[in-house]
Parts: C-alpha cells; structure tokens; sequence
C-alpha cells in the first residue's frame, strides 16, 4: 500500500532554522549511515532521517528513537560529499524535540530564538529582585556578607527552588512519557523477553553515562570526550554538594544537627564544591574552543547550543566572582554578582526541560528504551 | 612529362642498417628492377640525408623517389620533394626490421631465396618501386565553388551557425519554416543556466542572437520558407525553396542541417494519464502556461499548488525513446521553480529515473534542490490517477525513502523527450539516386548523427553538416557549440571543394576515382554501394560521378567487376603489380609461406605502427600493403595473390556494426559481405574458405595485433601450402 505523503513545508523550513539548514542538499547516498560509528545495523540512521527531513515528513521524525542514539560526533557531516551536515540534522532534531515534547509550549518557542531571551531573563530577574526588595530593600546590606540576608533560604530560595524542581520533574514525566509513547507509535515496542525500562536505564547509566563510552566511539571527535566529561562530573559534584547544604541546612533547623553557610574554605564540602565548579570551568573551555573551532562548512552551532553554554558560562562566573567577593569584603558587587548568579540558575534549572540541557532526561531514557527494545548500534 | 626515373634511398639508421644485409637487398634491387640512382644514406630524414634526395632529384632528373625507411605515417613532411616528384615510402623500418621475427629456416639452396629479413625488405622495396611505375601525377577536378552556406533551420543551433558563418566571411542563407526566428529557444519562459555559478535560471536571451542575424548584411533570411529540392553536389548545389507558396532556386556551397527536434508525441504517454486525466500535461505545455503567466490546473482553472513532474515520459523505454533527451532533467528543475516561484507553500515533486544534471549543470541540481518546498526521489511510475475532488493522484515505487508513495498534486508535468525533425519525415529533399533523406545507420535513433568520437556533424552526405538537437538531444550551450562546429566543417567543406581536394576524413586529398565509362556495364553496384550517395546514374544505370560529394575511400573501386574505376594513385591494377612484386618460395620448407595482409590505412596500419614501435614482433611470412579503405578492396587482389601461390590472404580493418569504427561508415562492412562470396569462389576451386579473413582492429587493440596475424598464420598452415603454388 502506497503511503499519501503531503509534506509539511513550514516543519521543513523550522528544522532549517533549529539547525538544519543544510537538510536539502542531501542526495542520499548513505556514506553518513555507512560511517557512523552508533548506527544500528538494521534501518541505520542518519540517512532516513535525512530523506525523512527533505519530505518534511513530521510524523515520522518526531517518533523517532534514533535522534538520540547519536551523539553528534560529526564523522557524517564530515564525510558528506554535498555537505549536507547529518550531525547537524540530528542535533536540530533534538532541538526540536526540546521545544516541543514539554508543555506548557510557550516555553519551548521562548527557548527557540534569541528574540525570546529577554523574557526568559526577566522572569527570574524581577522574581529575585522582590525578594531582594522585601528582605532589605534593595540595599546592600551592613556586616559579615552573607547572601542570606538578602536571599533568605527558608523564605525565599528554598520554595522557590523546590517549586521549580517540582515543576520540572512534573515537566519531564509528562514529556518522557509523551516521547515513549511516540515511540511506540512509531513500532518500536518491548518484545516478551525484553527487560524492564528501569534496569535497561540503570544499565545505561553505569555502563554509557558515566563512562561517557559513546562519545569515545566517536573516533573524529575526540575533543568533546573530556570537555562532557568534565562538565558532566562538574554537575554531579555540584549536586552534591547543593544536596548536602540543603540536608545540613534542614537538618540543622529541625534537628539542630548540621550546619549553614558560608563554610569555610577548608570544610571538605566547601573543597567539593570548588571543585566541581573548577571542573566545570576546565569543561567549559574545552566545549566553547571546539564550537569555535568548528568548520562552519562541516557544522554549523545552533542558538540552542550557544543558549546552554553561555548560560552554564554565566552561571559557573557568577558562582566564583561572588565568592571570591565575598571573600574579599567588597558587599555590593557580591551581592550583585550572587543575584545575577541566582538569575541564570534559575535560568538553567527552570527551563531544562525546554533546553538542550533536557538531553539529559531525554537521551538517558531513550537510551535506556533503545536497550530495552534491543536497539543497538553495529559496534554493540 | 618526362621519362620515369626511379630514385631508391635506404636509409640505415633506426637499427636498419645493423639488421640488414645491405649487400644482398642492393645487388636484389639493382638486378630486378635497376632504378637510375640507387643510396644507402645514414639518417635519411636529416637535413643531409633529403639534400641527398634533392641533389639526385636536381643533378640526375629523378622524378619518382622510393624512401625504404620508416613509417608514411611519420616524416611525412620531411620527403616531400614538390609537385613533381611522385614520392613513395616503403615501411621497412615497422613493417620488417622492428616486427621481424626470425622463423629459423635453413638456410636455402634455391639462389634466388635470401634469408627471411632480406627477402622482406627485398619484396618491400619492389613493391614500391612498382606502385611508382604506376602511379600518375596527381590531377584535381578543379570546381569553381559557390561560397555560401544554407542554414536550414532558424532555431537556436541554426542561427548561431549563420552567424558563425557570417562572421567568418561567408554569405549564408538562413531557411525557416515559422513565421518568427528563434524556434524553442522563443518559446521559453525562462531558460536553463548558461552562466556562472550556473544556479540561476535566466531570461531568455534569444532576441539578441536574432537581432544579430537579421542586421547581419551576409545572411539572407527566409521565414515560412522550406527547402523542395536540394540538386547537385558542395560547391554547386542547386535547391529550391518554397516560400509562402513561391519557389526559388538558390545556388549554395555546403549546407548546414539545423532543423532541430520536436516533441515525442504525449498521446502515446496514455499510462501516464495523457489525454485522458486533463490536469496532465507535458513539459512544453508547462513552458506555454508559464509564459503566458496561467499556471493554473487546466481542469477548473485553480491555481497550481502542487506539482508532480515525471521524467523519463517515454524517453528510456524501449517502447518509446529509447534514449535519454539530454535535457528534461534540467528542464524540470527550471520549471519546478516556476511552481515554486509565486508561492513558498506550493510543492513540486521530481519522479526521476536518475537526475541527470551533467558537469557543471549540477550547480543548478543542488540549487533548486535545496528548496525546501522541492521534492525528488528516483521511483518508478506505477499509477497516475484522477480524485474525485480533482487532483490528480501519482504512484510510485522503488523511492529513496524505501516505501511506495503517492501525492496527490494539481498538476502532473510529463517531461516528455526529443524527437530529431529528420526521423519520420524528409527534410532534406536530397535529389540524388540514393534518396532524399540522409541514409539511417539505424543507430542513432533517427538522430543525424554520426561517429561522434571522431566524425561530429558529417552526415553520410558531403558538403551537409548536421549541427544541434537535428544530431542529438542536447542543451542549448552544447547547441551553440555545435552550430560553431558544422559551421567551420560548412566552411571546410566549402574552402575544399573550391579547391578541387577531398574535404574529409582524406582532407586535401587532389586524386578522386576516375571512370573508364568505355567497359562498363552498367551493373549499378558502384552507384548502389557509394556509402555518400557520391554516384548519380542515368536511365541505363550508367554511373555519374559527383566528385565534390566523394570521400575519395575507393568503395566504388573495389565494388567494379569490370575495373573501370581507378584513382592516379590507387588502383586495381597497381596493387595487382604490387602483389606480382612479391616473391612467393616454390617450396614453403624452405622459403617459408607467404601471406598477404591487406591493411585499411585509417586504424589498422597506426596499430601496425604502434605495434612495431612498442617491439612486438610476428610471423615473418606476411607482407603488408596499405589500402584506403577495406570498402575498396578489389576481389582481383585475391585472385591475384591466390593465383600466384601465395597461402592466404588477410584483411586488417575497422570494426563494423553498431560499434562502428569505420572512416567510411560501410567500407569494412561491405568487405566482408564480398569476402563472404570469394569465399564460396575459392570452395569450388577446392581452396579452403579460412585462407581469405578478415579482421577487425580497433586503433587501442595494437598490441593484439601479432597475435592476430599469427593465429591466422597458423591456421592457414594447418591446411598445408596453397594447392596452386607454382602453377
């Protein structure tokens, strides 16, 4: 039976907008499916992505699993021979995927275009500033800085911050739930012996996340391998360390057990913390130089991709300069730099499910969905 | 003219000298044929070796030279010793010192038999001084040329042709059969790429070229206008033109054939939905619609958003073209655009076979393929159908995105191929006894082409010189070039025949076949076999000759049963001499066999050459004499060299049939239907068939060339010593 196909221009000319701009001059080939390191044997992609793409057939892209079997070493792009840029299909496929699988929707379009940015900034920028206006009245408070006195943490960060952890979570089962069931709209369904979803996923983390193994296959490009490492553990480490202080906060106002901040430079949590934030740093350098480096004939760098970066650059600044401030005494511009600090948090935490940050949640599952369903790539 | 007086000059370097018994040849030379002047020179091509030549040809009245050295092929230039002197080389440097392969015989008691290289170059040499003993002084058949040029066809090709020719100096006629100059090229909305970086379709610029042609003060143009009747031959064609009921008669030089192409007839594309889904239309009513600014569904009038574009609609389908048009793929991309062009939501689909968008047109390729609202896949066609609510439904299948497929669209565009203007119907009107229309290889599809490798734009007809989409589907840019390449062969054509000299592929050529009308009878095969319809004949069938239309390639020679036709230097009865030069051992056993190779000069004697030269060596038993064309191959050779004992006869030439390599087109083709009945002839003379062969030789086949000989050889030995020798 003959498929009716009505392709969907405006979805053609959005994919060129997220990133794929070069998706027509494919001629499929199949050299980008043939070099691909984590291509699959059995219908590989990025070829019928690619054709997919050029008939703007929609339905068959949003379904798709393989989106996020590819790590976007960019080995198919530069093989190309009419520099058609796979990788940057894909990745502009993923975009999409951001934009579109969590709701409310409004915030995927915000997240799309640097046109949108203000409001993103100002949300929490007028949210910080009423606290900052209701604890001391815009001014720079006397004393021993300590951010607290601004930004109280039973008052103000904490609720918020736990509001918006929920409202994430709640964000991404919606949105998780929405990409498993376009994947099994798209036939990709458990068999009888398969195992489950949450042991194919603890085994995806320990053997693909945290040994961040896929992106070593990706022999072309090995730079990004420690960039993502580091950034990755940067994360984990600072995690941490915000999940103790939130324990040893509460534990020390209900139990009277723990501690508050500031700690002191040599407390092991406070060494932690550095760290990470170092670790970030050194990542962050690495990923920036690469995304310069980058041949624009081979890759081109979407805004989703400079959106993240800058926003966890801004973040990882404003984290340091407002300690070593406030370590130097100089109140008004630690206070300030804590305050834009706790913007691009907002910022980067707020609006994950939305942001290229998500792949986290979304290539972890679909990993784990991959494995579940047997999915594997041809070196596997 | 005075006496004949033979000069002889061996030349003894190129390793002829070390190799040969000098003495023997000399004292063999002297003896038989006792030239007046008789040298052995080192390095005879230098400046002192031709002073030589030219101190004898001054001081001792020499008129005929015998060069025994290297290849005609080679020096050609050097040996030329003017008008005067009649010049023949003997090719004892390929033909005998470098190919020659020591047999081993004894040594022989019979005194007139020498060792196998000295017998060689002794037979060579004889030989040549025998074609000089016959030979003529070259005579052309002076013509007092008219040096205008017809166009026939003002299209694209055509008038870029008139105005080459114009402007190179020539008086051109221009005749077109539309009111308006410009045919297709006219009729476009816009035309494919001709420009850097090729991406870009343009406006057609057509209007300039006409504007050229119609102030031009050297091209007569004739609208409504067709040719009736073309008489005579190049240089003095006479042909009346029909215009708008009024005939004329014009007298033209050459002709260039630039009638170009039509359309294949859509009504016989009814599995596409032609003619009866009406909403499907072909790609030159696509051009119409859009130049006329209605791109709308013929159905109803709506706007077109949505458009399918089949390629191939009838063109690779041995049911219908069986041949690619060159163009439609570009053709569609361009008009893919024009349903793209007033809406960014309209769609256009390319259904293709393969996108074939040659050098640099791929340019154009990737740029409308980059739009996003153009969709290509290679498919087949499976269905075209009509929906209820008026769209028109495609099937495909075997697409690139591994499912069969449909979409329905408003329009469906039927690229639809080319169709030469000479393949149904007579263009040309030719008056001569072979008939109107160019003769049909049947291999180019009714195209008027020819070899394209080595003989672009003639036609089997001298003096008419088919240029553009008449010859072979193609783009406008290759047209223009065409039109510039029949131009200069018009011209060539022209600047010949004015001068009484062949005009191809034997260019400047002064000898042409002459007839010794007193013996023949009239037997038609001279007229019939000319492969150029060179020959018009009267109500008897008594041939006439029409030397400006002749390729001088001697078919009509070798067709004579009665030997009436001879050219001043090529003639039955020379070779025969020729032959008779040849010394055949009574006994094989100990002279060795003896074998004729008869060699077509235009690819088998280079591989011959090239052969030698790359130190291939064969049997030592075959003698070569080179012939103009295997076409003109006289069966008296054979006779000849059957009767006098020699044990097989081998014909070396071009390749013949579909691959076709032959100069003449037919020569090596109609030789092999005469060796067919020399075949016979000899069985009933009790001589087996296989002693007379013949060969193909492609020129790249060189180094397959001893392998040949000696595999004939020793095929021919099988059946032992002919029975006739020494009779």
């Amino acid at each position: 039976m003959a498929t009716r196909i009505d392709p969907d221009v405006k979805f053609i000319r959005e994919m060129q907008a997220a990133g794929g701009e070069s998706l027509k001059k494919c001629y499929q080939c199949a050299t980008c499916s043939v070099i691909c390191p984590l291509s699959p044997e059995e219908s590989p992609f990025p070829r019928k992505e690619m054709v997919w793409a050029q008939w703007g057939m929609k339905d068959k892209l949003v379904n798709d699993i393989d989106i996020w079997l590819c790590h976007n070493c960019g080995e198919c792009s530069d093989y190309c021979p009419r520099g058609a840029k796979p990788a940057d299909l894909l990745a502009a496929l993923r975009n999409t995927a951001y934009t579109s699988l969590a709701r409310p929707a409004v915030l995927g379009k915000w997240m799309s275009s640097a046109r949108y940015l203000p409001i993103l900034f100002i949300i929490p920028a007028i949210l910080f500033l009423i606290v900052w206006a209701a604890t001391t009245g815009l001014t720079i408070p006397e004393g021993e800085i300590i951010f607290a006195k601004v930004f109280p943490t039973l008052a103000a960060i904490d609720p918020i911050f736990i509001l918006v952890t929920i409202f994430v979570i709640f964000t991404f089962i919606y949105s998780v739930g929405r990409m498993l069931s376009s994947f099994r709209e798209a036939g990709f369904v458990p068999g009888e012996n398969s195992p489950s979803l949450l042991s194919s996923l603890g085994g995806v983390i320990k053997d693909q996340v945290l040994t961040h193994v896929k992106f070593k296959d990706c022999e072309t490009n090995q730079d990004r391998y420690p960039g993502h490492l580091f950034v990755f553990y940067g994360f984990i480490a600072l995690a941490v360390v915000t999940g103790i202080i939130a324990a040893a906060y509460w534990g020390d106002k209900l139990f009277d057990v723990g501690f508050t901040t500031p700690l002191a430079l040599w407390n092991p949590v406070k060494i932690l913390a550095n760290l990470g934030g170092i670790a970030l740093i050194v990542g962050l350098v690495y990923m920036t130089r690469s995304r310069l480096n980058q041949d624009p004939k081979m890759t081109v760098n979407s805004y989703f991709d400079w959106y993240l970066l800058g926003v966890i650059w801004v973040v990882v600044v404003t984290g340091f300069l407002a300690q070593i401030f406030r370590l130097a005494d100089a109140a008004s511009l630690a206070y300030t730099i804590y305050y834009l600090h706790l913007v691009t948090v907002f910022m980067l935490f707020a609006y994950l499910p939305w942001s290229k940050l998500a792949h986290l949640v979304y290539r972890t599952v679909a990993l784990a969905y991959a494995r579940q369903i047997g999915r594997a790539g041809f070196r596997e | 003219m005075a006496d004949k007086k033979t000069g002889v000059y061996i030349c003894t370097d190129c390793e002829i000298g070390e190799k040969l018994n000098m003495e023997k040849v000399t004292e063999y030379i002297n003896e038989e044929c006792s030239p007046a002047v008789m040298k052995q020179l080192p390095f005879l091509c230098s400046k002192q070796g031709v002073e030589e030549i030219k101190k004898d040809i001054d001081g001792e009245g020499i008129n005929r030279v015998c060069i025994a050295a290297c290849s005609p092929r080679v020096m050609w230039d050097v040996f030329d010793f003017g008008p005067d002197v009649l010049t023949e080389r003997v090719n004892i440097r390929e033909h005998a010192v470098w190919s020659f392969r020591d047999p081993g015989l004894p040594e022989p008691e019979d005194e007139e038999l020498a060792d196998p290289l000295t017998m060689m170059v002794r037979d060579y040499i004889r030989m040549g001084i025998a074609r000089l003993e016959k030979s003529e002084y070259p005579e052309k058949e002076p013509l007092d040329a008219v040096m205008n040029v017809l166009v026939m066809g003002g299209g694209l090709t055509g008038l870029k042709a008139a105005l080459d020719n114009a402007e190179t100096g020539y008086d051109v006629v221009l005749v077109e059969k539309e009111d308006k100059l410009g045919g297709f090229a006219a009729k476009m909305y816009r035309q494919t790429p001709t420009k850097h970086p090729y991406t870009q379709a343009e406006n057609p610029d057509i209007g300039e070229l006409i504007r050229k042609v119609e102030s031009n003060d050297k091209i007569k143009v004739m609208t409504k206008s067709e040719v009736q009747l073309i008489k005579g031959a190049p240089g003095r064609y006479i042909v009346t033109v029909n215009s708008g009921g009024e005939e004329q008669e014009l007298n033209i030089g050459s002709i260039v054939l630039a009638t170009g192409w039509k359309p294949y007839d859509a009504n016989k594309l009814g599995h596409l939905g032609y003619g009866k889904i009406k909403n499907v239309v072909t790609n030159i009513e696509l051009e119409t619609m859009a130049k006329e600014g209605k791109l709308v569904r013929p159905s109803d009038g709506m706007p077109v958003k949505s458009a399918a574009f089949i390629q191939c609609a009838g063109q690779r389908d041995p049911e219908h073209l069986p041949y690619c048009s060159a163009v439609c793929c570009m053709v569609s991309l361009k008009q893919a655009k024009y349903i793209r062009e007033k809406d960014d939501d309209a769609k256009a689909f390319i259904f293709y076979i393969d996108m074939r968008t040659p050098g640099v047109y791929e340019n154009y390729y990737r740029e409308v393929q980059d739009d996003p609202g153009i969709f290509l896949t290679k498919s087949e066609i499976q269905e075209v159908s009509e929906d209820p609510d008026g769209q028109t439904i495609v099937k495909v299948k075997d697409t690139l995105l591994g499912e069969d497929l449909e979409v329905a669209v408003d329009l469906v565009v039927l690229a639809t191929g080319m169709v030469s203007t000479i393949s149904d119907e007579a263009v040309l009107k030719l008056g001569y006894r072979q008939g109107e229309q160019l003769p049909d290889l049947d291999l180019f599809n009714g195209f008027a082409d020819s070899n394209y490798i080595c003989f672009p734009y003639e036609t089997r007809r001298t003096g008419i010189y088919a240029a553009g989409c008449v010859r072979q589907p193609m783009s406008m840019s290759t047209a223009k070039d065409d039109a510039a390449g029949a131009a200069l062969k018009s011209i060539q054509c022209l600047e010949s025949v004015n001068r009484g000299l062949s005009v191809h592929p034997r260019s400047l050529d002064p000898t042409y076949p002459k007839f010794n009308m007193v013996r023949c009878t009239q037997c038609k095969r001279c007229t019939e076999e000319c492969p150029f319809g060179a020959l018009d004949d009267d109500e008897k069938g008594t041939p006439e000759p029409n030397t400006p239309r002749c390729r001088r390639c001697g078919t009509c020679m070798g067709a004579c049963p009665e030997r009436v036709i001879s050219f001043d230097n090529y003639s039955v009865s020379m070779l025969n001499e020729m032959i008779a030069a040849i010394q055949v051992p009574d006994d094989e056993e100990e002279g060795g066999y003896r074998f004729l190779v008869l060699v077509c000069e235009n690819d088998a004697y280079p591989a011959l050459d090239m052969a030698a030269m790359r130190k291939h060596k064969w049997s030592a038993s075959v003698r070569f004499i080179g012939i103009r064309c295997l076409g003109s191959v006289n069966t008296q050779w054979i006779a000849e060299s059957m009767s006098k004992g020699m044990d097989g006869v081998l014909l070396l030439g071009c390749v013949y049939g579909d691959d076709y390599q032959c100069h003449f087109m037919k020569g090596s083709e109609l030789c092999n239907k005469r060796m067919d009945n020399i075949g016979e002839t000899l069985e009933r003379l009790q001589v087996e068939a296989e002693r007379v062969q013949q060969k193909q030789v492609a020129i790249d086949q060189y180094d397959q060339i001893p392998k040949i000989i000696d595999d004939f050889i020793e095929e021919v030995e099988g059946f032992g010593p002919n029975p006739y020798k020494g009779f």
